[in-house]
């Protein structure tokens, strides 16, 4: 049984050729940097549609609409509604079914310092909505019926720079101010990028005489399938939609987007491949002597093997954690927020990009494969170094 | 032994390492290229637009509320003798699809009278013209368009829109557009979409005439800037307050909205700048650290100061054309054949290989290698010819 090398020989290694090493590193960190800003994106949008995800939950539109932007569901459709057989109820014994109107305000965005604006949804809404959307919780205050208030969602708050006590110029002509009174989380989810209101106050300031949608939400246990189909039949006609399919059908435009930027990390993480093989080869073939030295003190091929693995690993990691650090520097100073308009809705979804532990783990899990696969080939020709020709190398 | 002799030699020697380099310098490479076509059809496309000199007023809630018909007699009030606008265009957004398909058309409604004047870069014939003055239901649109659902001219389509009331309209082709700025986009006549929505909404007759943007064509910049400003303070303090954009600003916002891909590209051009250089530099020191003895007789045996400068340099010029010629032929041979087509919405139809980035990339992979080979070869010009030979490598 030979003894494996000690990981400070490898770690050590490194160092002895201090710019080839930096160089390699920086390479690597380059593409750690972007592949965790791009899983934080990926991520935040995960995240953010899965919160949406309550089967349970049935958006009702008109049929011919894409999405509740350009949905007219009148009142009398509406209230054909509920006759459905398998809608909750609350503890009152109130159907929950909530009629909510959607328009849109155009806001500046922060991260460009207002040069280009965003469609903000604003939907109005009745309190039968928070019992509907049941992860929708109000942080403080909410909107009043008799004046025009309303409250913002957190992701909207940040992105478009809205505070508690700012007026929002609302209405068909903009010019109905209303008052935010507080902020709401959605758990992260795309309602957070929304501003609610009172639905009759709201109806009144757009001019609007009918609803956009009807959200509805099943008793447990129940086929949403099932009422699916009744609200498409012959007595109501309208298009139903379970809340998660909804959302991530809008999610389209931004699936384009990740495909573009993966397809990007991934041709240069094989670069990154290239560039550690060629610097573990150097390094291989600048140790000749050295390594014929170690198999003549009893250090098996294997261990020669292991150890440029080790030493490629190292280089990697180390890359890993700089790139890590400047992509956690690059939310933190230059921004990490992101808003893209969902597909149907012509309304923005807004983001927080977050680098989490699991995609830290995950990125450095992937430049140590980076800097394996790297170092393989050089690795085996190290450890089938011939020892007497070696030992004869000037 | 010539200089290229040399050059030639020193390639061939670690042909490993020559192969992963240009490799690891081809990789970013490609990719660089077709960030910067992307860019460079942006800039293109936004100069383009500044050509045509249109101005955008929306309603300044939101571009989705509806601004009066009459907006355009007043714009077109403020300057009765046309010395600053050639003509005003309202347009109403359709939002039409083929039916049973999902993809949503860029489609609008367009005042039929002004429109071929506003949309001269829809180079339309007086053929053509006629055909659009004639037939209600005419129609003109992108190649972009044409090409994904086989229409062309004279062909009668069908789509339906995904706006209140969902209208099933007829539409006959006048005319595929093949400006590429006009790609993605939909015209029709905007009196065949009143006379329609009258017939679905009775007594909604101000509704269905009402516009979500008018389109100024300006005679000039600085008229355009000047009608900016007296359109928005024309409409200020009324119910059906006005923004006023110029084309480009306009379409930023979409450009945002559709989570800025302009934007993705420009970052990893530079991020690809950075690992191209890093990769260079790399094999330029490798390079140079593993031959130091080599240079040093060279030196002895009367090579010039200049000449080792030169050789050093040159290697890392030639290492560095290699690599960006293997990245940007295949990239702009596999573009140019087969442009990639559907990148969302935007402004742009098609990633398609500009001549502008080609050369942009090998001058920037020339400039990188330079960098890269400045070093060495500085450090093997300083060389104490004795103390090199000395050195064990």
């Amino acid at each position: 049984m030979t003894m494996a090398l000690p990981l400070s020989y490898n770690w050590r290694n490194l160092f002895v050729r201090k710019t080839t090493t930096l160089l390699t590193v920086l390479v690597i960190a380059a593409v750690a940097g972007v592949l965790t800003w791009m899983w934080g994106f990926a991520g935040a949008l995960r995240r953010s549609l899965a919160v949406a995800g309550d089967p349970h939950t049935l958006i009702i539109i008109k049929n011919g609409a894409t999405s509740e932007s350009n949905s007219a569901v009148s009142i009398e459709d509406y209230n054909k509604l509920s006759q459905l057989s398998d809608i909750a109820h609350d503890a009152a014994g109130e159907i929950l079914q909530s009629p909510e109107m959607m328009v849109q305000v155009s806001l500046p965005r922060v991260r460009d310092q207002g040069r280009t604006f965003a469609n903000v949804a604003v939907r109005g809404v009745t309190f039968a909505a928070f019992k509907v959307h049941r992860n929708v919780r109000p942080l403080g205050a909410v909107f009043g019926t008799g004046v025009p208030e309303v409250i913002v969602g957190q992701a909207a708050a940040q992105q478009f720079d809205i505070k508690i006590g700012d007026t929002l110029s609302l209405g068909y002509g903009g010019d109905r101010g209303y008052k935010v009174v507080g902020l709401f989380s959605a758990d992260g989810g795309p309602l957070e990028s929304e501003i609610w209101g009172y639905l009759p106050a709201l109806m009144n300031s757009y001019n609007r005489t009918m609803y956009s949608s009807a959200n509805l939400l099943l008793t447990p246990g129940t086929d949403p399938q099932h009422t699916v189909e009744q609200i498409k039949g012959p007595a109501i006609q309208l298009t139903a939609i379970p809340e998660p399919e909804y959302w991530q059908s809008q999610a389209a435009f931004i699936r384009v987007y990740l495909r573009i930027a993966y397809a990007l990390v991934g041709i240069m993480g094989v670069a990154a491949i290239f560039s550690i093989a060629n610097t573990m080869f150097s390094s291989v073939a600048g140790r000749t002597r050295e390594i014929a030295m170690l198999r003549t003190i009893g250090f098996g091929g294997r261990q020669i093997l292991l150890g440029f693995l080790i030493e490629a690993v190292f280089l990697a990691l180390m890359g890993g954690a700089l790139g890590c650090l400047g992509c956690a520097a690059w939310l933190r100073f230059v921004g990490s927020t992101k808003d893209m308009f969902g597909a149907t809705t012509f309304t923005t979804l807004a983001f927080q990009i977050r680098l989490t532990p699991m995609i830290i783990a995950g990125a450095l899990l992937a430049v140590s494969a980076v800097g394996m696969l790297g170092a393989l080939f050089p690795a085996r020709r190290a450890a089938r170094v011939q020892v007497v020709a070696a030992l004869r190398e000037p | 032994m010539t200089t290229r002799y040399v050059l030639w030699q020193n390639l061939l020697r670690n042909p490993l390492r020559t192969i992963l380099t240009a490799v690891a310098f081809a990789l970013p490479m490609a990719i660089f290229v077709a960030a910067i076509s992307l860019v460079s059809a942006l800039i293109e496309m936004g100069k383009a637009n500044e050509r045509q000199l249109r101005l955008a007023v929306h309603h300044k809630t939101t571009i989705v509320n509806l601004l009066p018909e009459a907006v355009r007699r007043r714009v077109e009030g403020l300057d009765p003798q046309h010395q600053r606008l050639t003509a005003v265009c309202g347009m109403r957004w359709f939002g039409g699809k083929v039916p049973d398909t999902q993809n949503t058309l860029t489609s609008l409604a367009a005042d039929p009278d002004t429109f071929p004047l506003v949309y001269s870069d829809a180079d339309m014939t007086p053929d053509e013209t006629a055909a659009w003055n004639r037939d209600r239901r005419a129609c003109v649109l992108g190649f972009a368009i044409a090409e994904r659902y086989r229409w062309k001219s004279g062909d009668r389509i069908v789509l339906v829109s995904t706006v209140p009331p969902y209208l099933q309209l007829e539409f006959y082709v006048a005319k595929v557009m093949t400006a590429k700025t006009q790609a993605n986009y939909f015209y029709f006549r905007r009196d065949y979409l009143t006379e329609s929505l009258k017939e679905a909404l009775p007594g909604l007759a101000d509704a269905a005439s009402r516009c979500n943007i008018f389109w100024i064509k300006c005679n000039s910049a600085a008229d355009l800037h000047s009608l900016q400003g007296e359109i928005d303070a024309l409409f200020a303090n009324t119910p059906d307050e006005t923004k006023s954009e110029d084309e480009n600003a306009f379409g930023a916002n979409f450009t945002q909205a559709a989570g800025d891909i302009p934007g993705l590209m420009r970052a990893m051009a530079m991020v690809v700048v950075f690992v191209i250089a890093l990769v260079a530099g790399n094999t330029m020191m490798m390079s140079f650290r593993e031959r130091t003895r080599e240079l040093a007789v060279f030196k002895a045996i009367g090579f010039q100061s200049r000449r080792v400068f030169f050789i050093v340099l040159a290697e890392s010029l030639l290492l560095a054309l290699l690599g960006s010629l293997l990245g940007v032929v295949p990239v702009s041979a596999l573009l140019w054949f087969f442009p990639v087509r559907g990148l969302g919405f935007g402004p742009i139809s098609a990633l398609e290989i500009s001549p502008f980035a080609v050369i942009g990339s090998l001058a920037m992979a020339m400039m990188i290698g330079l960098a890269a080979g400045l070093w060495p070869a500085y450090q093997a010009v300083r060389l104490r010819t004795v103390d090199a030979l000395r050195r064990v490598a």
